[in-house]
């Protein structure tokens, strides 16, 4: 489960730095079933957030948990210049429900290039209205439908077509897929689909539903990391996905990623959670009673984040002409030698490391998920923050400890149901679940 | 170069309200409490009051903002009023201002008065507000006692002390406070509480506490001030004089600029220099007699020795432990119970030690009462240590 200032934008977010560093300017597509927003471009924030520029070509998709594969699909046969596809998900779930043990929050991120890792050699689609779960204006919890009528009725409909279609496509037998990243609807379609036309290749999806759960729209993407991760050059990857039908695409593997274990370091990592009731809250599943100190008026001035949104969402500060880094930008800097009012160059922090100076963990304070940890930042370039401190799930904070950034939702204002995004600091390194 | 303030004002007359939960009674009363205590004291005229300036931190909060409310709670004579607000240097500022009217010759004789009515919030703590809607993109919504613990993290780093025996010394700030305020009939917490109590309370914030922390109260503290002449002609033998009030607010060096190490707040460094300066104090460690300080927080009144340069710096913790500020040590802090006890009624904090100051030199402390005292020290402390507002003001007898 994900924090409480975590959600769809944050997780997306989170795996598209490193994708995203890796190209000058992507146009960036941001996929997800459980987008916080209906009218807000989410895409356009992520842009900001990863210090694109407002040129970037920016769209938000979703309808079905194939979505992000729907996309990379287009990007690998448009001939667009590099799309970075960020997908994100955090869906509701109704306590008890068979759904929140099976789902997990999480995000996976692609980039498409001109010199990526794979080519797409075969891609099929099969659209069909097979509701086998919805979401619903009038339903915003899912409803799921009986999984053996889904499981029999998605394979003869969507899945076996589409990924024979794909192999065909790609003048490959389906015995020639090395790795499968198989999103199958209910768990026996990857089976069902195999046994009828004759891959033999693991689904590598199965590893992510056993660590993090089904993530929805990033789940595929995420399956193809762990593929890349192992696949070896000139052998074929299938990737298939389900939701109101099916998007297969055949990838033949041309080089190896550089970051060639974050997508398994990442499901190794976390700390377990034995507390039902914090589970629950976390999901947004229940509703507690915060006390009056929650009654704070949380609402954000519009003409506000206007004008500080894009420093807000990108980290940036300002370097002076001393050389001197500070957050955020102000018109006389705090440089102690300044001397009026002076144009400040951006700097970008969010990528950049950082220690704590001073650090408490707060247990007066309102906060989802106390205790509330916070304390000043120092950056290594000389910038110094006020800031929240996030997954403390090692030992306590202290003096001198490193940090990293992580974009999170930095508050909510339940009221006018509107959230506001900001960087907190986390410990450099999750600890090891195995460690637990 | 400016002559200072100096032996130009003194007090006429001070009044301070018990402090504490007063559920029957409204700011409005606490305001006519204080002042009429004041008047009584300062033997002049209701009419004499030519200027008056109103200590209120949290408008919202109790009795709302501008000069109405103590100009009608006081049926104030159409003279010129004015609310002030500096955070918990707010009963200090309101201080500044009348003395500053005085002395500038613009009065003769002008009001401070400080109020805060925290409990009507509905709940414990100072209530959590708004830092600005540019500032609330970003900035984390840390509660005070947040704020203020990450002093003992950074303090320890800086010393080397371990934080068990850091814990120690803040324990035994609270104790002695505690030890005071059971003897002070005006304070709130009226109990004495034993180390061991203090140790195991629950955390507030890391590492501070239930007894680390100041009680929540409400209560107002007045002062009226005139010049020395007119002291004179009211017959008052012993006069207290203003020997200086000074400032320091915080421009983002804490903050954004990366040079301090979060162990110690410049702004009461840079407010007490000025002020031992105005006040003609070369050694404050001989030379000032009492000191009522900003204990919000056990560590901030730990930290406020060394800044106030009556600790050598990585020595308060043991100058603590060695009683040097219990009621009996070489300088008292806290002799009224301070904070701890008195609770913190925001815009009268100040004027409330200033008026325990007051008491102590004209000999009317009861039990508390030290002897040989020629400068009481009074400090506060607003916002937080990255980001604040000191006041150091010090009152004696007129030379």
């Amino acid at each position: 489960v994900a924090g409480w200032d975590e959600d769809a934008v944050t997780l997306a977010l989170e795996a598209a730095r490193a994708p995203a560093g890796k190209s000058d300017k992507p146009s960036i597509v941001f996929a997800s079933t459980s987008a916080p927003f209906r009218e807000r471009l989410q895409s356009g924030i992520l842009a900001e957030a990863l210090g694109l520029p407002p040129s970037c070509p920016a769209s938000d998709v979703g309808g079905s948990r194939r979505c992000a594969v729907s996309a990379l699909r287009r990007a690998l046969t448009d001939q667009g210049g590099d799309v970075l596809i960020a997908a994100g998900e955090r869906r509701p779930t109704a306590p008890g429900s068979a759904l929140q043990l099976s789902w997990g929050d999480g995000g996976a991120a692609a980039l498409v290039a001109d010199d990526g890792v794979a080519r797409l050699v075969g891609a099929a689609t099969v659209n069909v209205d097979l509701v086998d779960l919805y979401m619903s204006q009038d339903h915003p919890l899912p409803y799921q439908t009986e999984e053996r009528f889904i499981r029999d009725e998605a394979v003869k409909l969507a899945l076996l077509p589409a990924v024979t279609e794909a192999c065909r496509e790609a003048g490959i037998e389906p015995r020639d897929v090395a790795l499968a990243v198989f999103h199958e609807p209910v768990s026996g379609c990857y089976k069902a689909v195999a046994a009828a036309c004759g891959i033999t290749a693991p689904n590598l999806c199965d590893r992510i539903g056993e660590a993090a759960g089904d993530l929805g729209s990033a789940h595929a993407l995420f399956g193809l990391a762990l593929a890349l991760e192992q696949a070896k050059p000139g052998s074929h990857i299938l990737v298939a996905a389900f939701g109101s039908g099916c998007d297969a695409l055949v990838l033949e593997v041309t080089g190896a990623l550089a970051d060639a274990r974050a997508a398994s370091d990442a499901l190794s990592r976390g700390a377990p959670l034995a507390n039902y009731s914090r589970f629950l809250s976390l999901c947004g599943a229940i509703d507690l009673d915060w006390g009056p100190r929650s009654e704070l008026e949380q609402r954000t001035a519009a003409s506000v984040l206007a004008r500080h949104g894009r420093d807000m969402h990108g980290f940036v500060g300002g370097r002076d002409a001393r050389g001197n880094v500070q957050f955020p930008k102000t018109a006389i800097p705090v440089s102690p030698e300044a001397d009026g009012p002076e144009r400040l160059e951006d700097v970008r922090l969010a990528d950049l490391p950082a220690k704590i100076v001073s650090v408490t963990a707060d247990r007066l304070n309102f906060t989802p998920d106390p205790p509330f940890h916070f304390g000043l930042v120092q950056f290594d370039n000389g910038a110094r923050v006020s800031m929240e401190f996030r997954d403390v799930e090692g030992l306590p904070l202290k003096v001198g400890d490193p940090l990293r950034m992580r974009f999170r939702v930095k508050s909510i204002d339940r009221r006018r149901g509107f959230r506001n995004y900001f960087w907190k600091a986390a410990p450099l390194d999750r600890p090891l679940l195995e460690d637990a | 170069m400016a002559s200072g303030i100096r032996d130009r004002v003194v007090v006429a007359g001070m009044g301070c309200t018990v402090f504490g939960e007063r559920w029957d009674t409204g700011a409005e009363v606490l305001m006519v409490e204080a002042f009429e205590e004041a008047l009584a004291d300062s033997g002049l005229e209701r009419g004499s009051i030519e200027a008056a300036w109103l200590g209120v931190a949290l408008d919202d909060m109790n009795v709302g903002n501008s000069a109405l409310p103590l100009a009608t709670a006081l049926r104030l004579r159409n003279i010129p009023v004015t609310r002030v607000e500096n955070m918990c240097a707010t009963g200090t500022e309101a201080l500044r201002a009348a003395v500053y009217a005085v002395a500038a010759g613009a009065c003769d004789v002008a009001l401070a008065l400080g109020v805060e009515k925290l409990k009507d919030t509905g709940y414990g703590g100072l209530p959590l507000r708004t830092k600005g809607l540019a500032n609330d993109l970003w900035m984390p919504y840390g509660s005070a006692p947040g704020t203020f613990a990450q002093l003992a993290g950074a303090y320890s780093a800086r010393h080397g002390i371990q934080a068990e025996d850091l814990k120690r010394a803040m324990a035994h700030v609270s104790w002695k406070s505690h030890q005071n305020g059971a003897l002070n009939p005006k304070a709130h917490l009226r109990k004495a509480v034993s180390i061991e109590t203090i140790l195991n309370a629950p955390l507030i914030a890391d590492p501070l506490g239930l007894f680390d922390c100041c009680g929540v109260s409400d209560g107002a503290a007045a002062a009226i001030v005139t010049t020395p002449d007119i002291a004179r002609g009211l017959g008052k033998q012993d006069l207290i004089s203003v020997k200086a009030i000074q400032l320091s607010a915080s421009n983002g060096w804490e903050s954004q600029y990366g040079e301090w190490d979060g162990s110690y707040v410049r702004n009461t460094r840079e407010a007490a220099t000025r002020a031992y300066k105005e006040a003609g104090i070369a050694d404050p460690r001989s030379e000032i007699g009492i000191t009522e300080v900003h204990d919000c927080f056990s560590v901030t009144e730990l930290v406020t020795m060394e800044d106030l340069g009556l600790s050598d710096e990585g020595r308060a913790p043991f100058d603590i432990l060695d009683g040097r500020f219990d009621r009996e040590g070489a300088i008292p802090c806290q002799i009224d119970g301070g904070l701890k006890c008195f609770g913190h009624p925001v815009g009268a904090t100040g004027l409330r030690m200033a008026y325990e100051v007051y008491g102590q030199l004209l000999g009317r402390a009861g039990k508390r009462q030290r002897e040989n005292i020629d400068f009481g020290l009074t400090h506060n402390l607003g916002g937080a240590p990255a980001n604040s507002v000191a006041a150091v003001s010090i009152l004696g007898r007129l030379d």
